[in-house]
């Protein structure tokens, strides 16, 4: 009967939705075709793919190279969870509800590693690290990715807190003979434990696709999946890459998963 | 301020403050540790090895006649790149912004999935979406547009393409919690004030995202500047971009003064550009109530 | 000035699918110049009435015009009402000027005459001088005048005030409240006011409608729904009251005479709708405790209960005493007080009322 429903605009939004549909259809088309390029018979990279064939796994899973770079690669990512969300959740909790003069740069300070260009921190890690001769170890690798990891953590972490832990909460639980680990372990560790998961998968997912601090620190042994993949399709493009690729959209996906449960316990009411 | 506000006793609490404080200082133990040694002492590394010999480093790299080409290269790129992220940015915020919960969640996961994808992958993808015997090349004989393989890749568009498929969502996300912050009742005020939907969104909605986007703009170019893998996948040797150079000098030439001095320079123009943005993300919501 | 128009609410009906109703078959006339009020808790459907009359939400059935035209179909930005919504809804990134011309800019009017109207508007209120200040600058009673300036410029055919004063303290609330009345009746405009609060509503309506579930219970001058409430919610909502239930004795002289569970008997007006109650019949009075009296020895009205004093408390304006009588507990306001003729806990007391202010209630639910 009338124009209006109780949303105001049911054209707009037509049209807005229509506008809307290309730009996320480009945004999910380059991860969908992959599954199906690395399906493709022929040494070449094609898409769409001629004919079907699961070759680039086999050959991907036979050669002893590829296999260790994931391995490497997860062992780094791994690590630099650890480290990162120890560091992160750590920090959040420690300047949680403080205030002093500063406050936002300490803040700030701690995203830095992931604003700055990335090239910049390799450089002078590089610098640092060369000298040592701790260029080509995968510990290494997994230090300086926790420093990619730990603001995404101290970020979802602070949220947590923030929609999660009143202050009244950690003084009655000290007036109730709290200690200070107690505090931690029974206040803070429930109230920041969904930050912390989605802060350690996204971490995960930054660690593991990080080329750049990994191409500047690699070794002969130490060479991390992207590393490995960005080399091959700048020299040889084989469909090996096809399938590492595979395994990223495999991850991203379940990231993407872990992200959606997570957001929805941890919104605020 | 704060002690009086909350009611009683404004000395003791406040030395309770300061007290509390000191107590959970250990908490920073583990960052300050981590980017003491990763991240602050490198940066000190940087500085020394750039002025090492006076200025000498620097005007080796300003002098080198590649640095204006490069520099010009990632200014363009990054302006253009942020340009099209915040059109289609805003489009998207839009969108999610209107659409209802259930909408809303298939369209942020649509959002989501590229930024959870490897930028390797996305630009790998891309590299095969462009190529002469790719997606884009059939669809485009397949509508009769052309005749023959347009070149899509290993040029500047493409890596345009590359890197605004990369910072969508960095675009995204500002202007939509600046959308989210509006007070709908403002918007019914308008309509009820004689304002139909374009003149909603121009005279309301627009300069109510304005810091959103202002937000987005910084941090997409901030991001952008720093593009090393896109420029080599899918871009020409020709667009080379500030990274790539750095790497050049340290990895071709072995030249690290330079390439320190490189990245000092790099960082006196991007830090500037973070503070803003960081600075704007806390004050630039307008004080509605 | 152009004339107000008449606003005619009939039979609207608004359900959000199935059986529900948000608004249930509310008809009301709003004549030109008239200020009348939408009161009632929240849930009963109220806003949702305003709402629709702006255009913001569909009408599910019934028809809202204006002098006679059905604008059901007009988006709000074609309807032609000043609203002032909860919290004003100012816009924050315009200052108190070019908020305040803003509906004459959508109108294509140009920006020096604008301005000048603006400016004369904000002088009515006496906001001169603010013209230049953002929304945020401005304290809760400006920011009010402001949405009040914005709503009024344009000359809209009624003026749509939702919860407009919800947000501020009782004594600015009472100030803004008589400001309004005034500038309502200088400018002579029609004001259909949404509110819960009944004192607010008592204050500035010509006539008040009670709504509860979605639909209008009663709809009165201010005196009228305050003194003879239509039912138990009506007399409920407006302020305190005592119930006092028995049964019906029979009617004479145009009231009902009702028998209290003691036995004693008093007389009330007959309901407002649903007819005389028949002999034998439950009933259910109301007495606003400012109308019941303590009676002095020997002293008589129309009807006297007996009592006994539980406690009396001095409270300013007023005292008030809780009477224990008819088996329950009845309170007694009065202005007569001093500490000399205070009556203390324990005593015996009568308790009398006039029949017109005493109302005998319907027999429904709300």
């Amino acid at each position: 009967m009338a124009l209006t429903e109780n949303r105001p605009f049911p054209l707009g939004r037509m049209l807005l939705y229509a506008a809307c549909a290309p730009i996320l259809l480009l945004l999910v088309l380059p991860t969908l075709i992959i599954v199906p390029m690395a399906l493709t018979k022929g040494q070449l990279i094609q898409f769409p793919p001629i004919w079907i064939s699961i070759h680039s796994f086999t050959d991907y899973l036979a050669d002893e190279t590829w296999v260790s770079s994931t391995i490497v690669s997860f062992k780094i990512s791994i690590l630099a969870v650890v480290i990162g969300a120890t560091a992160g959740s750590f920090a959040a909790i420690g300047l949680h509800k403080r205030d002093f003069p500063g406050r936002n740069i300490v803040a700030g300070l701690i995203l830095a590693p992931i604003i700055i260009p990335g090239i910049v921190l390799a450089l002078g890690d590089f610098l640092l690290l060369a000298p040592m001769h701790l260029i080509g170890s995968w510990t290494t690798i997994a230090i300086l990715h926790a420093l990619l990891v730990t603001p995404y953590v101290f970020i979802s972490v602070q949220t947590s807190l923030t929609v999660g832990l009143s202050p009244t909460l950690i003084r009655s639980a000290r007036s109730l003979g709290a200690g200070r680990l107690a505090v931690l372990r029974f206040v803070h560790w429930p109230a920041i434990r969904p930050g912390l998961l989605a802060g350690a998968v996204l971490g995960f997912a930054v660690s593991f696709d990080e080329v750049v601090l990994a191409l500047f620190m690699q070794g002969s042994t130490t060479v991390t999946l992207p590393v490995r993949m960005f080399q091959a399709i700048e020299y040889d493009l084989t469909p090996k890459i096809m399938a590492a690729a595979s395994l990223f959209i495999a991850l991203a996906l379940l990231g993407l998963t872990v992200q959606a449960l997570t957001a929805k316990r941890a919104r605020p009411a | 301020m704060t002690a009086s506000s909350s009611g009683a006793l404004p000395q003791p609490r406040r030395f309770l403050r300061l007290l509390n404080f000191r107590d959970s200082l250990w908490l920073l133990a583990p960052i300050a540790t981590l980017y003491g040694i990763f991240a602050l002492i490198p940066f000190a590394l940087i500085v020394r090895f750039a002025f090492a010999d006076g200025g000498t480093h620097f005007a080796t790299v300003l002098e080198s006649r590649i640095l204006v080409r490069v520099a010009t290269n990632t200014v363009v790129i990054s302006l253009m790149t942020t340009v099209v992220a915040l059109v289609l940015g805003y489009i998207l915020a839009a969108g999610l912004w209107r659409a209802g919960p259930k909408m809303q969640r298939v369209m942020l996961a649509f959002v989501m999935l590229p930024f959870w994808t490897a930028v390797l992958i996305k630009n790998f993808a891309w590299a095969a979406l462009l190529q002469d015997n790719g997606l884009a090349n059939t669809i485009l004989q397949g509508l009769g547009l052309t005749n023959g393989p347009v070149t899509l890749l290993h040029n500047r568009l493409a890596v345009i393409i590359g890197m605004v498929h990369y910072v969508l969502p960095y675009a995204v996300f500002p202007i939509y919690s600046a959308m989210q912050a509006i007070d709908r009742k403002v918007e019914r005020a308008a309509r009820s004030l004689g304002a139909g939907t374009p003149s909603v969104i121009w005279f309301v909605i627009l300069p109510l995202t304005l810091p959103g986007v202002y937000s987005a703009a910084l941090l997409v170019f901030v991001v952008s500047v720093g593009f090393f893998i896109t420029p080599v996948i899918l871009g020409s040797p020709a667009d080379m971009m500030i990274a790539n150079l750095v790497n050049y000098y340290v990895r071709e030439l072995v030249d690290f003064n330079a390439g320190a001095a490189l990245a000092l320079m790099i960082l006196g123009a991007v830090v500037p550009l973070i503070v803003l943005q960081q600075s704007m993300g806390r004050g630039g919501r307008h004080g509605a109530h | 000035m152009s004339a107000p128009r008449r606003l005619e609410v009939n039979e609207v009906w608004k359900s959000y699918g199935g059986d529900l109703y948000a608004v249930r078959d509310v008809s009301f006339v709003l004549e030109p110049g008239e200020f009348l009020t939408l009161l009632g808790p929240s849930g009963s459907g109220k806003t949702t009435t305003l709402m629709m009359i702006a255009g913001f939400e569909t009408v599910s059935r019934g028809s809202i015009r204006i002098d006679g035209r059905d604008i059901a179909d007009q988006s709000p930005e074609h309807r032609n009402f000043g609203i002032v919504f909860q919290g004003y809804a100012l816009f924050p990134h315009m200052n108190v000027a070019e908020n305040v011309a803003f509906p004459l800019r959508m109108k294509g009017m140009g920006k020096r005459e604008r301005l000048i109207k603006a400016a004369e508007m904000l002088e009515k209120v006496g906001l001169e001088g603010f013209a230049q200040r953002r929304p945020h600058e401005l304290s809760g009673g400006q920011q009010q005048r402001v949405a009040l300036s914005r709503a009024l410029v344009f000359d809209p055919d009624a003026l749509l005030l939702d919860e407009p004063l919800g947000a501020l303290d009782r004594k600015l609330r009472e100030q803004l409240q008589i400001e309004i009345k005034e500038l309502q009746k200088r400018i002579g405009i029609s004001v259909l006011l949404v509110t819960h609060d009944q004192e607010e509503a008592m204050m500035m309506s010509d006539r008040i409608a009670v709504m509860a579930d979605g639909g209008i219970v009663q709809m009165g001058t201010p005196a009228d729904v305050y003194l003879h409430p239509a039912t138990p919610f009506v007399a409920g909502f407006l302020g305190e009251t005592n119930f006092l239930p028995g049964l019906c004795q029979g009617a004479s002289e145009g009231y009902v005479s009702v028998k209290f569970r003691n036995g004693e008997i008093g007389r009330a007006r007959p309901p407002r709708f649903g007819g005389v109650p028949a002999t034998g019949d439950k009933a259910l009075v109301s007495i606003r405790p400012e109308r019941v009296r303590i009676l002095k020895p020997g002293e008589t009205m129309d009807s006297v209960i007996e009592g006994r004093v539980v406690s009396g408390t001095f409270l300013g304006r007023h005292a008030r005493y809780i009477v224990e009588a008819e088996g329950q507990q009845v309170v007694v306001s009065t202005t007569e007080w001093s500490e000399a003729t205070a009556v203390p806990p324990g005593t015996a007391v009568r308790l009398g009322w006039s029949s017109d202010d005493a109302q005998s209630l319907a027999d429904v639910k709300v």
